[in-house]
C-alpha cells in the first residue's frame, strides 16, 4: 500500500501548528493533499488520528549504529528500527564504528544497508580524518559524493586545531557540515563524572565545563577566521551554551544541538544512584544550573536540535562498577518521551511549536541542500511524518526494544507523551497506535 | 533503639542514633579486648570474607582480628588490580562467593561505587564498604569518631575538627566529614587548592587555606597522608614544601587548643604531613585509633550480624 491517509489529525508543519484538524494523504512518497476533510481512495491505509499531533518524522543528528564491527551492541537494521519506533524518520549514523567510516565505500555500505533496514533512514557520517587519528584529511569529496551528511570524527575532537581549519574549508565546497565533539582532553583527562559536586563527592576525576567551553571557543574562533559552518553536537554545560550563543549574535555560522539525557538527568542522578554505571556518558551528566541552561537554550534561539547521541551497550560493556564501565547513554526509543515529559514537568517553558522543532526542521535546516526532507510537513514534501500521542503513558521497559542496548538509565521510567507512528518514505514503519 | 542495617556501605546512612548506639556497643567490645581470652561466639558458624582488591594490610588485619574475635570463620581473597586484569567480572566473583556461602563480604576496591555494585548483585550476604578509590571509608570514620568520642567525654557536640592534607585523593576524609558532622562536630579542611576537590563547596565543611588558620582552636588535628605520585602528578613541588607549607609540627599546633588530640589514619610519612615529635608526642592518638578500628568493627560486625539471627 503506498498510501496513508491520516484522518482528523493537528498538523505541525516543522514551523507552526495548523488551525484546526486536517485530513493528510501520503501517496508515492509524498505529501499529496492536507484538507479538513478527504475522501479514501482506493487502496488507501487508512490512520485515525482522532485530534492526535502529525509532525515530521524526527531527525537525529547523532546515533551510534555500531555497524560496521560492533555488531553484537547495534547494527543497522536494529538500531533503523528502533529509530523508527521513536518517532524518527531519519538518523545520522556516527562513523567512529570498528573500521571507521573514513572512506567512500565505507559511506556506501552505511547507506545500502540502510536502504532495507526497515525502519528509519539510515544517513551516514564520515570521519574528518583518516582512521579517525587526527592526522591527515580523509578523502571528503568521495565520501560526500558517495552520500556523507555531516564529518565529525565524533567520540572524540578533531584532534589538530589545523586540520579543523582545513576541514571546514574543504568541506564547505562540498556542502557538507563539519561536526565536532568540543573537549579538550588534556584538562579532561581520565575523568569518569561532572567536575563539581559530584566529583567531589565521588572521588572520581572530573571533566571540567571549561574543557567543554575550550573545544567549542576553539570551533568558534576557526568559524570566525574562515566563515565556514561548524555543528557542536552534545553540549552540556551552561557556559558552553553562553559562548555559542554569543558566536550566534556575532552572526557567525555555528549551529549546535543538546541530547535527550543532558536535559533529562544531571550529576544529582548519578549520585543518588550510588555511581550506576548505567549514568555513565560523556560529556558527564552535569550540574542542575547546567540543565536549566540547557532548557533556556532551546527556547532562545542557541540550540538548533535536539540529538540522542544513541549509544548502545551490550550488558557486558555496562553491568559492571562505574569506572570499567563503557561511556555512553541508550535512548533512541524513548528520547521523545523523555523530553516532551521533562518539558511538562518544567511547567512547559517554550511553546510546543519550539519543541517540536528541534526534533524537525531544526536538525533538518543542517542537513546538505541535496537533502528532500529537511523536517517540514507540507503539501508536496517527502512523506516523513510521526503521530505523537501527548497523553500516552509508557514504561521504559528495555527488554522490549528494537535496539540490541543492554543497558539504560531511562529503565523503569514512567513518561506521558510518545510518538505511535512513523512514515519513512511513504511507508508505515512502525505503528503502535 | 533498634539496630537496623545489614550492611555498611558509606556513614551517610547511620543517624547519629545509630553511631551513638554503635559507639556503646564498641566500649564493650575494647572491654572485650582488654581480657586475656578474647574471644566471644557471637557469630560462630558465619563465613565472612574479605574481598581485596587492592593492597591494604592494615584495614585488612583489623577486620580480620575483629571477625576472629566474634568466632566467625574467616576467608581472605586477594585481588591484585581490577577485576578486568583478573579476567573475570565483579559480578561473576560476586556471584562466586555467595555461592560458597559467604555470609558478608567486606570489600576494598580502587573504584569508587563498587561495594554497591556487590551489594545490588549479592542477594544475601552483607556488604561492607573497607574503602572504594577516593570515594568513602566508612569504618575508619567509625573508628576516628569513636577514637575521639572516647577523648572528648562521650560527646562530640560543638567540638572543631581541622583535617589537613591530600583531601583530593581521600577516601577517609569524605566519610569522616558525614560521621563527625552528625555527631555535631565543625569540620574545617585545609590543603594547598591542587590538593581539593574543585566542588569542595559541596562536602559538609568549611575550607581554609592556611592551615593555621584551619587549625586555629580546633579539639583536635587529623593529618592525611600524602603520596609521592601526587608530586609526579604535579600537585605540589615537592615533599619539602609540603612540608614547610602544610606539614603539621608543634609550631602548627601551637594555633590549636591546648592538648589539642593529634590524628592520622596511617601510614604516616614523618616528616611530611606529620613532624615525628608530633606524631609520637603526648597528644597523638595515632596507636590508639589502630585499636579502635577492631573494636569499631567488632561493634559493627554485631550489630549488623548477629542480633536476632545469632
Amino acid at each position: 500500500m503506498n498510501n496513508i491517509l491520516f484522518r482528523n489529525v493537528r498538523v505541525f508543519d516543522g514551523k507552526n501548528i495548523q488551525e484546526g484538524t486536517l485530513d493528510v494523504l501520503m501517496s508515492q512518497g509524498k505529501v499529496e493533499r492536507m484538507a479538513p476533510s478527504l475522501d479514501a481512495c482506493e487502496d488507501v491505509r487508512i490512520v485515525e488520528g482522532e485530534g492526535r499531533l502529525l509532525a515530521p518524522a524526527f531527525i537525529d543528528l547523532h546515533t551510534h549504529l555500531r555497524d560496521p564491527g560492533q555488531v553484537h551492541r547495534e547494527d543497522i537494521f536494529s538500531g533503523s528500527r528502533a529509530a523508527a519506533a521513536g518517532g524518527f524518520g531519519v538518523v545520522v549514523a556516527m562513523p567512529n564504528t570498528a573500521p571507521p567510516v573514513d572512506t567512500e565505500a565505507a559511506v556506501a555500505y552505511v547507506l545500502q544497508k540502510g536502504a532495507s533496514a526497515g525502519g528509519a533512514r539510515v544517513l551516514p557520517a564520515g570521519c574528518v580524518s583518516k582512521e579517525r587519528k587526527g592526522e591527515e584529511m580523509a578523502e571528503l569529496g568521495g565520501m560526500a559524493k558517495a552520500g556523507a551528511v555531516f564529518f565529525t570524527d565524533d567520540g572524540s575532537p578533531v584532534k589538530g586545531v589545523r586540520l579543523l581549519m582545513n576541514a571546514l574549508l574543504y568541506a564547505r565546497d562540498l556542502g557538507v557540515r563539519v561536526m565536532e565533539h568540543p573537549q579538550d582532553t588534556d584538562l579532561s583527562r581520565d575523568f569518569q563524572v561532572h567536575e563539581g559536586r559530584c566529583s567531589a563527592l565521588s572521588g572520581m576525576r572530573g571533566y571540567p565545563a571549561a574543557a567543554e567551553v575550550i573545544g567549542i571557543t576553539r570551533g568558534i574562533a576557526l568559524v570566525r577566521e574562515t566563515g565556514c559552518p561548524l555543528h557542536l553536537t552534545h553540549v552540556s554545560t551552561a557556559q558552553g551554551l553562553a559562548e555559542i550563543r554569543l558566536a550566534k549574535a556575532e552572526g557567525l555560522p555555528v549551529s549546535c544541538d543538546v541530547t535527550p539525557h543532558h536535559l533529562v538527568f544531571s550529576e544529582e542522578d548519578v549520585l543518588a544512584s550510588h555511581l550506576t554505571a548505567s549514568f555513565k556518558v560523556s560529556p558527564p551528566l552535569r550540574s542542575t544550573e547546567d540543565v536549566d541552561a540547557l532548557w533556556k537554550g532551546l527556547f532562545d534561539g542557541t540550540v538548533d536540535a535536539i540529538a540522542t547521541d544513541h549509544a548502545p551497550w551490550h550488558l557486558d560493556d555496562k553491568d559492571l562498577p562505574f569506572m570499567e564501565a563503557s561511556f555512553g547513554i541508550a535512548s533512541l526509543e524513548c528520547a521523545f518521551g523523555a523530553v516532551f515529559s521533562a518539558w511538562h514537568s518544567r511547567g512547559c517553558p517554550g511553546s510546543l511549536e519550539s519543541l517540536l522543532a528541534l526534533w524537525t526542521s531544526g536538525p533538518g535546516s543542517l542537513l546538505p541542500s541535496s537533502e528532500e526532507y529537511r523536517g517540514m510537513l507540507r503539501e508536496g514534501s517527502p512523506a516523513y511524518c510521526t503521530l505523537i500521542d501527548e497523553n500516552r503513558e509508557n514504561t521504559v521497559d528495555i527488554a522490549a526494544w528494537k535496539s540490541k542496548a543492554g543497558v539504560t538509565p531511562y529503565q523503569g521510567r514512567a513518561f506521558r507523551g510518545w510518538p505511535v507512528c512513523t512514515v519513512v518514505g511513504g511507508t508505515l514503519v512502525h505503528d503502535a497506535l | 533503639m533498634v539496630w537496623k542495617h545489614r550492611n555498611l556501605l558509606d556513614v551517610d546512612v547511620l543517624s547519629r542514633e545509630d553511631l551513638e548506639l554503635l559507639l556503646d556497643q564498641s566500649v564493650h567490645m575494647e572491654d572485650l579486648l582488654n581480657r586475656p581470652i578474647k574471644k566471644v561466639p557471637a557469630l560462630r558458624g558465619r563465613m565472612i570474607v574479605n574481598l581485596f582488591f587492592e593492597a591494604s594490610t592494615r584495614t585488612r588485619v583489623s577486620f580480620e582480628l575483629a571477625e576472629k574475635f566474634l568466632g566467625a570463620d574467616v576467608v581472605n581473597w586477594s585481588v591484585s588490580g581490577s577485576s578486568i586484569s583478573k579476567g573475570e567480572t565483579l559480578r561473576d566473583t560476586a556471584w562466586t562467593l555467595e555461592a560458597m556461602g559467604a555470609d558478608a563480604v567486606v570489600v576494598r576496591h580502587p573504584m569508587p561505587g563498587t561495594p554497591w555494585y556487590l551489594k545490588e548483585k549479592l542477594k544475601r550476604a552483607s556488604v561492607f564498604n573497607a574503602g572504594d578509590g577516593a570515594h568513602a571509608h566508612p569504618t575508619q570514620a567509625l573508628l576516628d569518631v569513636y577514637t575521639a568520642w572516647k577523648h572528648f567525654d562521650r560527646s562530640l557536640d560543638g567540638r572543631k575538627i581541622a583535617i589537613v592534607g591530600d583531601i583530593l585523593h581521600s577516601r577517609v576524609v569524605r566519610s569522616d566529614i558525614t560521621a563527625f558532622a552528625t555527631l555535631g562536630a565543625k569540620v574545617t579542611l585545609s590543603a594547598p587548592g591542587s590538593l581539593m576537590p574543585r566542588g569542595h563547596a559541596h562536602l559538609n565543611a568549611t575550607y581554609q587555606a592556611d592551615p593555621r588558620e584551619a587549625v586555629k582552636d580546633a579539639d583536635m588535628v587529623y593529618l592525611l597522608r600524602i603520596q609521592r605520585e601526587r608530586q609526579q602528578d604535579g600537585l605540589f613541588p615537592s615533599f619539602e614544601e609540603y612540608h614547610w607549607r602544610y606539614g603539621a609540627n608543634e609550631e602548627l599546633m601551637r594555633y590549636a587548643k591546648p592538648g589539642a588530640l593529634v590524628m592520622h589514619p596511617g601510614p604516616i610519612n614523618r616528616g611530611v604531613e606529620i613532624a615525628s615529635e608530633l606524631a609520637d608526642g603526648p597528644d597523638s592518638v595515632i596507636l590508639e585509633q589502630v585499636r579502635s578500628g577492631v573494636a569499631t568493627r567488632m561493634g559493627l560486625l554485631y550489630l549488623c550480624m548477629g542480633g536476632a539471627e545469632a
